[in-house]
C-alpha cells in the first residue's frame, strides 16, 4: 500500500534528483540505468533485442562523440536507427495498442478522444496511429518490418499462453520498460515517475496519487497554451497524453483516477476570459489545496481517531506496509500507548520490511512474519488494521493482494472470538466501481518478480555490472575481470527452477497485486470523515464527489 | 550427484547405508541425532527410517520372550520419539511394531490354545461370568497364570498392570467377540517357551509395514480419478508428493487446471522445482520421485501464485488438495504452515478440501495443547542476512507447521480409501493398540 506520503515527496518527482531517502528501501530496480538490464525479459514483445540495443547504445552514443573509429562510427549509426525504430514501433504500440485493464481505461479512452479533436502537434500523431489501430496494423515502412512483426506475432501468441485465461481481461499491455517511445509533449517529470511507478519506488494508493498531483503541477507550470486554443480545452488534451504515458508504466490506482478526474473538472470550469497565468496559478493552488485536503490532513485526521482505537495492550495486527497505518501506530505510540504490532507480509514485494524497520526504529514492539504465520499472529490479536488501495461501491475493501486473507483469519479465528477489523482509508480513494471478486478489478503485475526469490537489490552500491562493463573491458584488465564475476555469482543466486519458464509449456505464473476483502469482515472504515460502517461507502462517495 | 557425497550428507540414504554395518546402538543414538538435526525431517523419511531401525532392533534383539521384545521396542522408541516429538509418524512406527509384537504374541497364545487346550472349549465363558472388574481387568495379564494354575489372582505378574489396561476394555481390539481366542480367558505368558519364531513373524510384519510406506502414495493415487474431473480447477499448496502423484494419476485420464501456492519461505524452492519439472538436487527423498514427470507435461496447466493471491482466487477453484504432516486422531491435521488460512479461505468459499494422506501418518494423539506441535523454523528464510540490523530490532517468526481442525477438512483420502474426518478415530484404533497409546 502506501511509502510515505509527505512533503518530502515532493523532491523525488523531478526528473534528475534521485528519490527520497526512505523510499530507497523499495526499489526494485534502479529506474533508468538499469533498465537496459533486465528488460530483456520484460521488452514488450513487439521489440525483441532491438530496442534494447537502443536503448543502451543512445546513451552511450551521445557521450564519447570525441574520437570514434570508422567502426564505431557505423555500429553507432546502426544503434541510432535501432532506437528511432523502436521507439516508432513502442509509439504506435502505446497509442494504439489500447487502454490496460484497470482504473487506466477510461483516461487512456479519454486520452484517445481529447487527441481526435482539435489536435496540437503532437497529438496529431498519435491520433492517427490510434485510427491504424482500427484497421489491421500496417507496417509502416513496408518490407524492411515484415518479418520481425512475424515474430512479433508468434511471441504475443506465446506471451498469450502464458496469460491466465481467467484473468485475462486484466492483461493489457506490458508495462513499460524504458522512456523509449513516450511522446515529446510528456513532461520529464512525467517521465521519470512513470518509471519511479512502475518501479515500486513510489507505491501505495496515496503516494501516486500525490506524486501523480505534483508532476501535473509541474506539467502546468511548463504550459503554455498554442496559439488558437484555450487554456481550458487544450490543456485536457495536454493531460490527457501524461495520463495515457502513465498508465502505460503501471494502471493507475482509484485515488490516481479520482485525482485526475478532479483536477480536469477544475480546468474545464474555468473562465476562458482568465488570463492564462492566473489560470496556471489558480490550477497549482487547486493541486496544492487537493493534496492537502483529500490526503495530508485526511492522513492526520485519520492516524488521530484511528489511534484512539488503540489501547494498552493491544496486539495489533496489519498487513503489508500502509503509510496510513504506520502513521496511525506511531501516533498511537507517541500518545504513549502500550501495545504490540504484528506485521505480516508477503511476496513479492515485502512491503511490511520497511513498515516493521520504521515501527522499529521508533520503538515499537514489533513481531514480523510471512503469509504462513497468519494464523498464528492472529491467535492472540485483539485488533487489525489495514490500508486500502480503494473501497468499492459495494463496501468491499480492494487492497494489496493478501489482506482478504488476514481479514478472514482475524474473523474465523478458532477460539471463536472475532477480532475487529478496522481499515484506515482516505475517501479520495472511494469508488463507485463495484466487484463481488477480485477477479473483476485487479492489476496484473509482471509475473517475473515471482521468479527470483529475493528482490533484486544491489547490496555493495556499485553500479549494476552489466551496464558499465562493455565499456570498460578495453581500458582495464581488471575491471573488466570483476564485472563478469560479479555477475555470475548474481546469477547464481537468483537461479531458480522457474528462470526458464516461459519455455516450459502450460506453466503460468500469476502475480495480482490487489485482492477483494468481503465486506462482512471490515466492522469499521475509518474516514477523514469519521468512521463509517463499510456500506456507507457509496453515500460518502457521492457526497464527496457532488460537491 | 557422485556416490559419496550422498555418503557424506547425513540424511535418510546415508543413515539406511550405515544401519546395514554399524552395531544397534549406534544406530540408534545416530537416527536420534539425525532427527534432531533435523537431518531428516520429512513425515515418510522419518517413518522410513524408523521402521528400517526397529527391523535392526527386533533382529538384534536376542530374546524370544514378547514381553523383552515389548520393553526394547519401548525402550528404544521412547528415546527415538523424544528426539523430535514433533515428528508424529516415528511414534506411529513404534506403536504398530509394539502392536505387531503383541498380536504376535496373542496369536502364538491362541494358536497355544488351539493346540493344547482344544477341548476345553465349553469352559472359556466361566472366567468372564464373574463380574468382579478386578478379574476381568487382570486377567489378560495374568491370564497365563490361570491356564495354567485357574487362580483368580496371582501376586506375580498382577503387579505389573500398567495403568492404560485400567481404562482400556479387556478385549483386545483386534480378536473378535465370539472366537475362542478371546472368549478364552487362558492367555498365555507373552512368548512362552515354544514360541520361538515370533521375531521372525515380527520382522515379516515390519517388512510389510515398509512396504507399506514404499506403496503408500500410489495406493492413494488409485483413488484420484473417484474425485478429480475434467476441467476442474484444483488449489494445492507445497511440494507433497502424495498429491502430486494423486494429481499424475487424475492427469492421466483427465483435463483439468492446477493451482499451485508456494509455500513461501519454507517450500518454495521444492515446489517451484515440482511445478517446473526440474528435480531438487538435494533432496534425500526417493530417487524413484526424482524422474517423475511433472504435471504440466501432462497437459495440465499448472498455475504458480504466491500465497497470498489464495484467497484471490479461490472463487473460481472447485477443489482444495492438501498434503500433511500428521493427521490427528480427532481428524485434524498438522501441515506446512499457511495450510489453515487456505483450509479456512475454501470453508469461506464452499470449496471442498480433500487431504491426502497415508494412514502411517495418522496419530493417536489428541491434541490439546496445539502449540505444541507446531515447530518454528529457519528465520533468516524470512529476513535475509542482508537485513541483518531488522533482525535485531524486531521479532521474526517463521513457524513450520499449521494445526487444521477437523471442521475445516471436508475429506481425508488415505490408502484405505476415503473417510470423513469424524472417522478417523476409528482407523486409528485399528492401528494402534491402546496399550500403546502412550509407549
Amino acid at each position: 500500500m502506501a511509502n510515505p506520503v509527505d512533503p518530502a515527496l515532493t523532491s523525488s518527482v523531478s526528473a534528475s534528483q534521485p528519490p527520497a531517502p526512505e523510499m530507497q528501501p523499495a526499489v526494485q530496480q534502479p529506474p533508468q540505468g538499469a533498465s537496459a538490464s533486465k528488460p530483456a525479459k520484460q521488452q514488450p514483445p513487439k521489440q525483441p533485442a532491438k530496442g534494447k540495443d537502443g536503448a543502451a547504445a543512445a546513451p552511450a552514443a551521445s557521450g564519447d562523440g570525441a574520437a570514434l573509429t570508422p567502426a564505431e562510427l557505423k555500429k553507432k549509426a546502426k544503434a541510432e536507427k535501432a532506437a528511432r525504430r523502436a521507439r516508432e514501433r513502442a509509439e504506435r504500440d502505446t497509442t494504439g495498442g489500447g487502454a490496460p485493464g484497470g482504473p487506466g481505461g477510461q483516461h487512456a479512452a479519454s486520452a484517445k478522444k481529447g487527441a481526435s479533436g482539435p489536435g496540437g502537434a503532437g497529438g496529431k500523431d498519435s491520433a492517427a496511429a490510434a485510427q491504424q489501430k482500427g484497421q489491421k496494423q500496417q507496417p509502416r515502412r513496408g518490407s524492411a518490418q515484415a518479418t520481425p512483426q512475424v515474430g512479433a506475432a508468434e511471441l504475443k501468441k506465446k506471451q498469450e499462453e502464458k496469460n491466465v485465461s481467467v484473468f485475462g481481461h486484466l492483461y493489457g499491455q506490458q508495462r513499460r520498460t524504458t522512456i523509449a517511445g513516450a511522446g515529446k509533449e510528456v513532461h520529464p517529470a512525467v517521465l521519470a515517475l512513470g518509471l519511479q511507478m512502475r518501479d515500486y519506488v513510489v507505491c501505495g494508493s496515496s503516494a501516486r496519487c500525490v506524486a501523480t498531483l505534483l508532476a501535473f503541477k509541474r506539467v502546468i507550470e511548463a504550459y503554455t497554451t498554442p496559439l488558437g486554443t484555450s487554456l481550458a480545452r487544450h490543456l485536457t488534451t495536454h493531460l490527457s497524453h501524461q495520463i495515457t504515458y502513465l498508465s502505460t508504466c503501471r494502471p493507475l490506482s482509484i485515488s490516481q483516477g479520482n485525482a485526475i478526474r478532479a483536477l480536469k473538472l477544475a480546468i474545464s470550469s474555468i473562465d476562458p476570459s482568465v488570463p492564462e497565468a492566473t489560470a496556471k496559478s489558480s490550477l497549482c493552488d487547486f493541486i496544492d489545496s487537493f493534496i492537502r485536503e483529500k490526503i495530508t490532513v485526511a492522513d492526520q485526521v485519520i492516524a488521530g481517531s484511528a489511534a484512539q482505537k488503540i489501547q494498552d495492550g493491544d496486539v495489533i495486527v496489519t498487513f503489508a506496509g500502509s503509510s496510513i497505518v504506520k502513521q496511525t501506530l506511531l501516533t498511537a505510540h507517541k500518545q504513549g500507548k502500550q501495545f504490540r504490532v504484528s506485521i505480516i507480509d508477503s511476496r513479492p514485494l515485502f512491503e511490511g520490511k520497511n513498515l516493521a524497520r520504521t515501527l522499529a526504529n521508533a520503538g515499537l514492539d514489533v513481531q514480523y512474519s510471512l503469509m504462513n504465520g497468519i494464523s498464528h499472529a492472529i491467535k492472540d490479536a485483539t485488533k487489525v488494521f489495514l490500508g486500502a488501495h480503494a473501497m468499492t461501491s459495494n463496501g468491499r475493501l480492494y487492497s494489496r493482494v493478501g489482506t482478504a486473507l488476514v481479514a478472514m483469519s482475524a474473523k474465523e479465528r478458532a477460539g471463536g472470538v472475532e477480532v475487529p477489523v478496522i481499515v484506515c482509508c482516505e475517501t479520495v480513494k472511494f469508488t463507485d466501481r463495484v466487484a463481488l471478486d477480485s477477479i473483476v478489478v485487479n492489476e496484473i503485475a509482471d509475473a517475473d518478480e515471482l521468479v527470483t526469490i529475493e528482490p533484486v537489490q544491489q547490496l555493495t552500491g556499485l553500479p549494476d555490472p552489466a551496464a558499465p562493463a562493455p565499456a570498460e573491458t578495453k581500458k582495464g584488465g581488471k575491471a573488466a575481470a570483476s564485472a563478469p564475476v560479479e555477475s555470475s555469482t548474481a546469477s547464481q543466486s537468483t537461479a531458480s527452477p522457474l528462470e526458464d519458464w516461459k519455455e516450459s509449456a502450460n506453466l503460468q505464473l500469476l502475480n495480482i497485486m490487489y485482492d477483494v476483502t468481503p465486506a462482512e469482515y471490515v466492522d469499521m472504515v475509518v474516514t477523514e470523515m469519521g468512521s463509517l460502517p463499510p456500506s456507507a461507502v457509496p453515500i460518502v462517495h457521492r457526497m464527496s464527489t457532488n460537491l | 550427484m557422485p556416490s559419496n557425497s550422498v555418503a557424506l550428507t547425513p540424511g535418510l540414504a546415508s543413515f539406511l547405508k550405515s544401519l546395514k554395518t554399524n552395531p544397534i546402538d549406534t544406530s540408534i543414538d545416530d537416527l536420534i541425532s539425525l532427527l534432531k538435526r533435523r537431518q531428516i525431517r520429512h513425515s515418510r523419511s522419518c517413518a522410513t527410517a524408523t521402521a528400517y531401525l526397529m527391523r535392526s532392533v527386533i533382529s538384534a534383539t536376542r530374546t524370544s520372550d514378547a514381553n523383552k521384545l515389548i520393553e526394547r521396542v519401548q525402550y528404544v522408541g521412547r528415546r527415538v520419539m523424544a528426539a523430535q516429538p514433533r515428528e508424529m509418524v516415528v511414534g506411529n512406527i513404534v506403536r504398530r511394531v509394539l502392536g505387531l509384537i503383541r498380536d504376535e504374541a496373542e496369536d502364538d497364545r491362541e494358536g497355544d490354545f488351539t493346540l493344547s487346550e482344544a477341548g476345553s472349549e465349553s469352559q472359556p465363558q466361566t472366567p468372564r461370568a464373574l463380574d468382579d472388574p478386578s478379574e476381568v481387568l487382570s486377567y489378560r495379564h495374568d491370564g497365563s497364570d490361570r491356564s495354567s494354575s485357574r487362580q483368580p489372582f496371582t501376586s506375580v505378574s498382577a503387579t505389573p498392570i500398567s495403568m492404560f489396561s485400567l481404562l482400556s476394555h479387556p478385549e483386545p481390539e483386534t480378536s473378535l467377540p465370539g472366537t475362542p481366542a478371546s472368549a478364552s480367558p487362558s492367555g498365555r505368558l507373552l512368548g512362552h517357551s515354544h514360541n520361538k519364531d515370533i521375531r521372525a513373524e515380527v520382522l515379516d510384519g515390519i517388512n510389510e509395514i515398509i512396504d507399506e510406506l514404499g506403496q503408500v502414495d500410489d495406493q492413494i493415487a488409485a483413488y484420484a480419478l473417484e474425485h478429480i474431473h475434467s476441467n476442474e480447477i484444483i488449489l494445492t499448496h507445497t511440494s507433497s508428493t502424495t498429491v502430486q502423484k494423486f494429481l499424475l494419476k487424475a492427469a492421466a485420464k483427465r483435463k483439468f487446471t492446477v493451482i499451485h501456492a508456494e509455500s513461501y519461505p519454507n517450500n518454495h524452492e521444492a515446489t517451484h522445482a515440482t511445478v517446473s519439472g526440474q528435480a531438487p538436487k538435494d533432496d534425500d527423498m526417493l530417487s524413484t520421485e526424482a524422474f517423475q514427470k511433472p504435471l504440466i507435461a501432462l497437459g495440465i496447466t499448472v498455475i504458480l501464485i504466491p500465497d497470498s493471491a489464495v484467497f484471490a482466487l479461490m472463487s473460481r477453484v472447485n477443489k482444495v488438495i492438501l498434503g500433511t504432516h500428521s493427521v490427528l486422531a480427532n481428524g485434524g491435521l498438522v501441515a506446512a504452515a499457511g495450510t489453515r488460512v487456505i483450509a479456512r479461505a475454501a470453508k469461506v468459499h464452499q470449496t471442498p478440501v480433500v487431504v491426502v494422506s497415508g494412514v502411517y501418518k495418522l496419530s493417536p494423539v489428541y491434541p490439546f495443547d496445539f502449540d505444541s506441535l507446531i515447530e518454528y523454523g529457519d528465520v533468516s528464510k524470512v529476513i535475509g542476512y542482508e537485513d541483518g540490523d531488522l533482525v535485531d530490532q524486531i521479532d521474526v517468526q517463521n513457524p513450520l507447521y499449521d494445526y487444521v481442525p477437523a471442521e475445516l477438512v471436508d475429506l481425508y483420502i488415505t490408502n484405505l480409501g476415503g473417510h470423513a474426518p469424524s472417522y478417523l478415530y476409528r482407523i486409528v484404533s485399528d492401528h494402534y493398540r491402546k496399550e500403546d497409546i502412550i509407549v
